[in-house]
């Protein structure tokens, strides 16, 4: 536990790596992962840094990468994921890298030009092809007409007409046509827009191409239509082909008598055939160079992005004034200095630098990271902590305590074996087949959630069990283990014949074994009791605000710890102890009697013992009676008078002692006592250090105004802001500790109510199949079962499972972290390739 | 008016969250002075991908060109339009149309002129503004007067009522194209504006404002720009749109002017416009009094986000970012060409 209670040692270093050795060491650290690199130069442009070029390389290596992979994701080629994970290449491998990126970028754009040039031959000759077969039909109407017209007796009638016309013309009409492809959606304004353009004087006969034909640039099927349009006078014919051009539609040349047009269309088909050949052809050969792509396209993304975030971080570098040698400044955790020795001497050696590169640790006044090293079984209870706010560095960090409290005040709230059962038993699943889970990453965020907190709701799952046998509740149903201590042997049979209930006098000693109390939790009899809920009522209630005094009581105790490692008597003489004394006077005396009152009083004097409820309010209230039976113990007036003075002199002492001594400490000169960060330094100041610092103070950027406003504020007390702070810290925690008292009564209501809902189900649902007799029963009881069982997953499970969860997570995060927790810290963000490969997957 | 406000979010809650989240990754001043210090269009590509554009160039091999990076620009830009606009509802849907229609206007022009001059039209639809594109579009060529445009092409578009003041039998020469496009373009802001004073509420009262300076800087330049063409002092007033500050006696004024120097004792009457004609010029160093022009326009639509509850803002949003687009496309214009001595000709956004 010793490394998750407080988070780890950091140290600023300095780093001087000598240049031809620092791409080596860079890779090293990333793929350590233990170093958070800081910008030394913030004011310079993305584009003036030093390896500017080398990271525009490197972007231009992952556009190459990534315009194959989406070639070979349409293609539908899978991308081998072998796991391997190889080191970043040195940078002369860099140039073959580009190389081979370049031929085969150039290879693939070749091979697409000629696959769209042949796919766009064969839409044409397809388009042809069902123009031909189409227009055949609309020839054929035509004939058809034609031939009405010369019938005879239609001829009689139009004969005037006709007549009229051929002396006019000479000769008969003859009509334009022109005939071509367009795009199915656009067919509607593309008429319309005709019948406009040439006032109603163009007939227009369109059909569907059935089959969807392939766009040879994207690659999309598109729809579209076949459509001959008839015209007379070549004026309109330019005007029907501009129009024809603006809306993108494919003309092609359609000989007029249908010999010509069999003969045409027999060429076409062979043309296709051929053209077909050529096309698979292609196809096969841009196949086989994505194919073997694939294959190594994960390798290369791997390789590309670590050259790119060791480029990236070697522009956070300073240049020496001699350019012979690169200086970084890193933080690391001191306990892994060690480890980060060893992996840049490594990459001195990969580099054949004869100079070694140098560690130097260094001072400053800046709060370092907060780096809590985690494992899979932590990890997932200190995001819950991380999700309130990160811990200021080094104070005490809640998550290894939470571990168990967590799962336990939920438990409390979910109380129930049965559901506990299913719930452990489901993250069991996932902890059991965690490896083959990992691989197969979804995206389904949701699943994502469960399976991280895996670990949570197998402890989770275990509490609730536990609890549940407790409460003795398992899907609202009672376990009578041990046997009950109650029996009915005291009660007469006539009794239990003339009434509908029976009372049970636990008086009656033949009633109530009272030598004997059920072992482990509740008597299950209770469960048949018409006051059942009026007795885990109290017990639940009494239960809430034991368990939330000494959660709250543990808090304030952890500030100790806070105030003794950071050196600072004044907050625990003028902050922990009034607020420990005010809780206990209060909150903790009401602990103590609930407990004297479960020891004093049997049930033989039950009946005249004092509500607890009304003793507190009198204790404020100052509320003293004669009558002896109002009385717990004697001396209660008098203790609990003292009590109260107690705490209320507490209020002031919190309010206004630690600004006092403050501002007099001010006054007379002295250094006000530091109660901000204090820099450990375990290893003192060395030489070689301060010599350092003296070249940092040169060299630094100036402090961050926050720093210097920090830094002022030590300089000059302000009084009244002083007690400001102090006067809403001290209502914050006096006026908390009742609220929050009160708050973990959620702790009895959720429990309640849980309980009552899958009382509920059991009643409404399940209970109603059981109730048949015979074999309708068993019919009634299989099929209600399933109702049952998605009803208490899907709301006693997951739904409840949810609130309880979020309960549980506020009475953390203000309950019992609000007693000692800042939670002002920023996260150690190391250079780690692993990170690096997450983020991009 | 207050419960309009009262119930804006309900249909409109997202699309202003959104337009503000947008407005916020508006370059700054700071990225300005980084992007001029700029080498190489390489080196703008690199700082952008550090601001709101980030990756929009990643995929673009190089060498860039100017011409990729105005094209992605305004991609960008369209994405972010469309996909408001695909979530909108009634009023903001037509208010939204509204701005759509002066790049179908332009986009009208530009095909017309275009085709005037024998230019393929494949070559010019990819000089339109996809804003502004419309599904007719590409036959324009068809319509050889402007009645014929209208009867064939705009009359399925939203644009038809505004043509109706155009229909004439002329032909379509350089001068009537620019008359048309004037004309559509005052009846366009006209519309607007009345639409805008339906609306009521905060946003008249920032549209309003807007279009009025839209409308006084047109009838500015129109009249400027007509001094020595064979335009008529009739013909100019009737392309003044009447919905701006100069609404009657500016423009009647302006009507009489004669040169640039009667232009502008015409804006000395006007607060608004005179300090914008004194601080302009055409000496090397001074701005031009387009710049002037784009200057206002900038800080008039900037205030527009100091309100809430109202739809100027897709309005100045969108205008505030078509400026980006011409400031960066300026600026790397100059890194292009290696002409730094006026790349700080940009007009930052405040």
């Amino acid at each position: 536990m010793g490394s998750l209670f407080r988070s780890e040692e950091m140290t600023l270093a300095q780093l001087f790596l000598q240049s031809e050795a620092a791409y080596a060491c860079v890779s090293e650290l990333g793929e350590l992962g233990l170093v958070q690199f800081r910008d030394l130069n913030p004011d310079v442009n993305a584009f003036q840094r030093k390896f500017v070029n080398e990271v525009r390389r490197c972007d231009e290596m992952e556009r190459k990468l990534r315009f194959l992979e989406k070639e070979i994701r349409k293609a539908g080629i899978p991308i081998v994921d072998t796991g391997e994970n190889p080191d970043a290449p040195p940078p002369r491998e860099m140039i073959d890298l580009e190389a081979t990126f370049e031929k085969l970028e150039n290879e693939m754009k070749e091979v697409n030009t000629n696959q769209e040039a042949l796919k766009r031959n064969f839409l044409e000759l397809t388009e042809l092809k069902h123009i031909l077969r189409k227009t055949q039909s609309f020839f054929e109407e035509a004939e058809f007409h034609h031939q009405q017209m010369q019938d005879p007796a239609l001829a009689e009638e139009s004969h005037a007409l006709l007549l009229g016309d051929e002396e006019r013309g000479g000769q008969p009409m003859r009509l334009g046509f022109v005939a071509g492809v367009i795009n199915r959606e656009r067919l509607p304004t593309f008429e319309r827009m005709l019948w406009r353009a040439c006032r109603g004087n163009v007939f227009l006969r369109q059909t569907e191409i059935e089959t969807p034909l392939e766009d040879p640039v994207t690659g999309d099927q598109v729809h579209k239509c076949v459509f001959i349009i008839f015209f007379q006078g070549d004026q309109l014919k330019t005007r029907v082909k501009k129009i024809c051009e603006g809306f993108r539609a494919t003309l092609y040349p359609c000989p007029e008598t249908p010999a010509e047009r069999r003969e045409m269309a027999i060429g076409v088909m062979t043309r296709i055939e051929d053209l077909q050949t050529v096309l698979n052809q292609t196809q096969d050969h841009r196949h086989r160079v994505l194919v073997s792509a694939a294959k190594n396209i994960r390798v290369w993304f791997i390789k590309a992005r670590k050259i790119k975030a060791i480029y990236h971080t070697l522009n956070l570098f300073n240049l020496d004034v001699t350019q012979k040698c690169l200086i970084a400044e890193c933080w690391c955790p001191v306990a892994d200095l060690e480890r980060i020795q060893l992996a840049l001497r490594r990459g001195t050696e990969h580099s054949g630098s004869s100079v070694p590169s140098i560690l130097n640790r260094m001072t400053t006044k800046q709060a370092p990271p907060t780096y809590n090293k985690t494992n899979k079984f932590t990890s997932g209870f200190q995001g819950l902590v991380d999700a309130y706010g990160v811990a200021s560095y080094s104070e005490v960090n809640p998550a290894p305590f939470t571990i168990i409290t967590f799962p336990f005040l939920f438990a409390v709230m979910f109380g129930d074996a049965g559901h506990g059962l299913i719930m452990a038993l489901f993250a069991l699943w996932m902890v059991w087949r965690e490896k083959q889970l990992l691989s197969q990453k979804g995206d389904n965020e949701i699943w994502n959630i469960f399976f991280g907190g895996r670990y949570i709701i197998l402890l989770m799952g275990t509490f609730s069990i536990y609890t549940g046998l407790i409460y003795n509740d398992a899907f609202s149903k009672s376990l009578n283990i041990f046997g009950s201590s109650w029996s009915m042997i005291g009660v007469s049979d006539e009794e239990i014949e003339n009434n509908e209930m029976v009372e049970l006098d636990p008086n009656k000693t033949d009633i109530y074994k009272a030598a004997s109390p059920y072992p482990f939790g509740i008597d299950p009899i209770w469960n048949l009791a018409e006051n059942k809920i009026t007795f885990l009522n109290s017990f639940k209630m009494k239960m809430s605000v034991i368990l939330g005094v000494m959660q709250m009581t543990f808090g304030v105790c952890l500030s100790l710890s806070n105030h003794r490692f950071f050196r600072d008597p004044l907050s625990v003489f003028c902050q922990f102890i009034p607020q420990l004394l005010f809780l206990l006077c209060i909150f903790g005396y009401l602990v103590i009697i609930i407990f004297y009152k479960w020891i004093a009083y049997d049930a033989s004097i039950s009946s005249s013992a004092p509500s607890l409820l009304i003793t507190l309010i009198n204790m404020f209230l100052l509320k003293y009676t004669d009558n002896p039976d109002d009385y717990l113990y004697t001396g209660q007036k008098g203790l609990q008078i003292f009590l109260l003075l107690v705490a209320v002199v507490c209020i002031p002492w919190m309010l206004f002692l630690k600004p006092f001594i403050q501002w007099r400490a001010s006054k007379s000169g002295r250094p006000s006592v530091r109660f901000g960060t204090v820099h450990m330094q375990v290893n003192g100041a060395t030489e070689d250090t301060a010599v350092i610092m003296d070249q940092d103070e040169g060299e630094m950027p100036p402090p961050p105004a926050e720093a210097m406003a920090a830094h002022k504020e030590e300089e000059e007390f302000d009084l009244g802001e002083t007690l400001i702070h102090q006067g809403i810290h001290t209502i914050e925690f006096c006026l908390g500790c009742i609220s929050h008292t009160a708050s973990y009564l959620r702790l009895w209501a959720l429990s309640l109510a849980h309980a009552e809902l899958s009382e509920v189900l059991w009643s409404m649902v399940l209970h109603i199949g059981l109730s048949f007799k015979g074999w309708l029963g068993a019919v009634i009881t299989t099929m209600v079962f399933p109702a049952f069982a998605v009803l208490t997953i899907a709301i006693l499970l997951v739904m409840e499972g949810l609130s309880a969860f979020l309960h549980a997570l506020r009475l953390h995060w203000v309950e019992f972290q609000s007693k000692f927790y800042k939670g002002e810290g920023h996260q150690f963000q190391p250079f780690s390739f692993e990170a690096l490969m997450e983020d991009h997957n | 008016m207050s419960m309009q406000e009262l119930y804006f979010n309900i249909d409109n809650g997202y699309l202003e969250g959104l337009v503000r989240g947008f407005k916020g990754g508006i370059l700054k001043r700071a990225d300005y002075a980084n992007l001029v210090q700029c080498e190489t269009l390489e080196d703008l590509k690199l700082h952008l991908a550090s601001t709101d554009y980030g990756n929009f160039l990643a995929n673009e091999p190089s060498p860039l060109t100017v011409n990729v990076i105005d094209d992605k620009l305004k991609e960008k830009m369209v994405i972010e339009f469309q996909h408001m606009r695909n979530h909108a509802v009634e009023p903001l849907c037509t208010f939204m149309d509204f701005i759509t229609y002066s790049y179908m206007i332009d986009n009208i022009v530009l095909l017309i002129t275009g085709t005037l001059h024998q230019r393929p039209i494949s070559e010019l639809i990819t000089k339109c503004h996809p804003l502004g594109s419309f599904e007719q579009m590409e036959a324009i060529h068809v319509a050889a007067t402007p009645a014929e445009l209208y009867n064939a092409i705009l009359i399925d578009t939203p644009l038809a009522p505004f043509f109706v003041d155009c229909i004439s039998e002329q032909d379509l020469d350089e001068l009537n194209i620019e008359i048309i496009r004037n004309t559509l373009y005052k009846a366009y802001l006209e519309a607007f504006y009345d639409f805008c004073s339906q609306l009521g509420g905060t946003t008249s009262e920032f549209m309003c404002k807007a279009l009025e300076f839209e409308a006084d800087r047109r009838a500015f330049i129109i009249t400027i720009n007509s001094f020595g063409t064979e335009l008529t002092k009739d013909d100019r007033s009737k392309l003044y749109p009447r919905c701006g500050k100069l609404h009657p006696d500016g423009l009647a004024a302006l009507a009489r002017a004669d040169d640039y120097d009667q232009v502008r004792a015409v804006a000395e009457y006007y607060a608004e416009y005179k300090p914008l004609f004194e601080g302009a010029g055409n000496n090397p160093g001074d701005k031009t009094l387009e710049d002037k022009f784009f200057e206002h326009e900038v800080e008039l639509n900037v205030n527009a986000f100091m309100q809430q509850f109202h739809f100027g803002v897709f309005y100045a949003y969108i205008k505030l970012k078509e400026q980006e687009c011409r400031n960066i496309v300026w600026i790397a214009e100059c890194v292009a060409q290696r002409h730094r001595t006026k790349i700080d000709n940009y007009i930052p956004i405040l």
